[in-house]
């Protein structure tokens, strides 16, 4: 794949993750605690993943990340939370795509990509309000997240295999 | 970021279950086991005849919140008719012959309070002080007054009655006798000058409770909102009917319930309406304004409280930015449409009904 | 769908879930965090504090000043037993029991309060 070809897939790839983390803002969940939600960009990241690879998908992650905080306010902690929670679960989630997609379904690689973004959030949010209190919602976000994890790996599922069959990634 | 990428292409499965084992295991390691203090600092103060509660997440929390107690009494001194001294007595005691110098905060004030009392066509009345002093609901023996001293003290009553002159910083009440109180409203303004205040010092999250009016300054420090639960009027230990999250934002509350005496079997609470002279009774028990600044939502919820529900209503559709839970007599709760969305009803008495459809 | 690796994953997320609970039981009732401290405070001033938890015999404070309050603790709660100042707004509050809750007196400038912050909202609007 050419280099435009890429940088365009990629700059796309941003917008739908932006996108789908503004429309989820929309979508309110009766939590009891904060940080519970349901983690559609994941969708987008995962794909990344799959049809680029590690290095592009953190790109994108970092990309939407200072994107949305810029948009959507919320403010410099709100950055670092989204963006600790989201290098963490590409790391977790590229090392056990790479390690061979025949030992891990996209669903299991997903739930632990939550569970993954869901600890790197409390821990910088533990670190920076030097409070570890924070982390007892950690349970809470730990059910919702697998559950939620769950549900985003089917879709990119269906999606890969809708992506494959347009060939644009040859 | 290229170690990991090379890891990914060439570790096995079980280096990744490990990488990955000993990854989360410290996240759930760190949070049994250790432990840090929170660095909230709480504080609370007896101060303009009710209690200060300040919540404040900074280093030097305790340094801020003794210049806000500092200035909160400041106000108070300015403005308080409770006590001797201050600019707002000097005004009342001058009615009817001369204009008064203020200072830039009484003047604030009370061209504030003038324009809350025009705005609700004086439901919310700055020149209220006479019959507030006969009823003595903030005394400690609150009386019933006559009907016809009532009727003399109305006549006294009248917000049109203050000339304010912005430019050479005086005012002036029209008639002798005539008392300005701005009970209703300088809580308010507190609460936004010490807003002001944690912003000066770079607090980015804090809350303030001048007795139950409270301000937030941002969200808590993980970024969530604040959730602020709305006292049950009829409810004995504290307990509320609802809770609101809110950002920024100020929350007061009025009813019947704050302060109140009896007198042969009937019940007279302390929010009197200037048109009738006796407490208001126009159906509501409570009622809770949210909006951007304090002294709008102070003013605003003791105006809808004596306005009630349809007129009270109207008056905060009419406003912008501003929204507002009512309760009424029969017990049920309305709220204004952009408040829906975060008003959670929780009703641990079970005796409330929350109408969401009018 | 499901894949050999994916029972891995399982059981780690049940595992951590577990654990992450058990973690937080324990550090919710563990030590300083689950013990509820009363203090009485009279014109701004903390006079006395009593962990609540620890009272065995209930017991009862004057508070003196222009009006004089009797406060009663009993094992996990206290309260404005007897009040002789005018509005028995803190006596008509009733039992403190939860962290956060506060009864105050305003005529005589006294207020009770159990230290911590609600799990439940983070103030009531009164």
């Amino acid at each position: 794949m050419n280099k435009v070809k890429k940088t365009i897939l990629l700059g796309v790839f941003v917008s739908q993750a932006l996108i789908l983390s503004i429309i989820e803002s929309w979508i309110p969940i009766p939590a009891p605690v904060p940080g519970v939600k349901l983690g559609l960009a994941n969708i987008i990241t995962i794909i990344t993943i799959m049809f680029f690879g590690f290095r592009e998908a953190i790109s994108v992650v970092f990309v939407r990340c200072v994107l949305s905080s810029i948009f959507g306010g919320g403010g410099w902690m709100l950055f670092l939370f989204s963006i600790s929670g989201g290098v963490l679960s590409t790391v977790v989630m590229s090392v056990l795509y790479k390690s061979g997609r025949n030992k891990f379904s996209i669903t299991g690689i997903s739930i632990a990509g939550a569970i993954a973004h869901n600890i790197g959030q409390i821990l910088v949010a533990a670190f920076f309000m030097k409070d570890l209190a924070v982390a007892v919602v950690l349970p809470v976000l730990l059910v919702s997240g697998s559950i939620m994890g769950f549900f985003v790996g089917l879709v990119s599922g269906f999606l890969e295999g809708a992506l494959r069959r347009t060939r644009i990634f040859d | 970021m290229g170690i990991v990428y090379l890891i990914g292409d060439y570790m096995t499965k079980k280096f990744a279950v490990i990488i990955l084992s000993i990854v989360l295991c410290i996240g759930v390691l760190f949070t049994s086991c250790s432990y840090y203090s929170s660095n909230s600092y709480e504080t609370q103060e007896f101060l303009m005849g009710t209690v200060v509660l300040q919540r404040i997440y900074h280093k030097n929390a305790e340094m801020i919140a003794k210049e806000v107690n500092g200035r909160i009494a400041e106000i108070e001194s300015v403005m308080t008719i409770n006590k001797p001294g201050g600019e707002v007595n000097l005004l009342n005691d001058a009615a009817g012959e001369e204009y008064v110098n203020l200072g830039k905060d009484t003047l604030y004030v009370l061209e504030k309070a003038r324009q809350y009392s025009e705005i609700s066509n004086g439901a919310f009345d700055l020149t209220i002080g006479p019959l507030v002093e006969s009823w003595g609901v903030f005394s400690n023996n609150p009386k019933v007054p006559s009907e016809s001293e009532i009727d003399e003290l109305l006549k006294l009553v009248n917000y049109k009655d203050i000339n304010i002159d912005l430019e050479n910083s005086t005012a002036m009440l029209a008639k002798k006798g005539q008392i300005v109180d701005l009970g209703g409203i300088a809580k308010g303004f507190a609460a936004d000058e010490v807003i002001e205040i944690y912003k000066k010092h770079g607090v980015e999250s804090a809350m303030i409770s001048l007795g139950g009016n409270i301000l937030t300054l941002g969200g808590k420090p993980d970024g969530s909102p604040w959730t602020i639960g709305i006292r049950n009027p009829r409810g004995k230990d504290g307990s509320y009917i609802g809770i609101i999250s809110v950002k920024d934002k100020a929350v007061v509350s009025s009813g019947d319930y704050e302060r109140f005496f009896e007198k042969d079997g009937v019940r007279y609470h302390h929010i009197l309406d200037p048109k009738t002279g006796y407490p208001a009774d126009t159906g509501l028990i409570g009622t809770t304004i949210v909006s951007d600044i304090s002294i709008d939502a102070d003013a605003l919820s003791t105006a809808t409280f004596v306005l009630g529900l349809e007129e009270g209503m109207k008056l905060i559709e009419s406003l912008e930015g501003i929204e507002a839970v009512f309760v009424t007599e029969d017990k049920k709760i309305y709220v204004t449409d952009g408040l829906k969305e975060t008003f959670i009803f929780r009703d641990e008495s079970k005796e409330f009904e929350y109408v969401e459809k009018r | 769908m499901l894949k050999k690796g994916d029972l891995i994953i399982l059981g780690f997320a049940i595992i951590l879930i577990a654990a992450s609970f058990i973690g937080v039981s324990i550090y919710k009732s563990s030590g300083e965090n689950a013990r509820k401290i009363a203090v009485i405070i009279k014109d701004n001033q903390e006079i006395k504090r009593i962990d609540i938890d620890a009272v065995s015999e209930p017991m009862e404070i004057t508070v003196l000043g222009e009006y004089n309050d009797i406060v009663l603790v009993e094992k996990g709660r206290i309260r404005f037993k007897e009040a002789d100042c005018p509005d028995k707004v803190c006596v008509n509050t009733g039992w403190l029991t939860e962290k956060g809750d506060m009864a105050v007196c305003l005529p005589n400038k006294t207020m009770i309060k159990i230290e911590g912050q609600s799990d439940d909202v983070d103030i009531v609007t009164y």
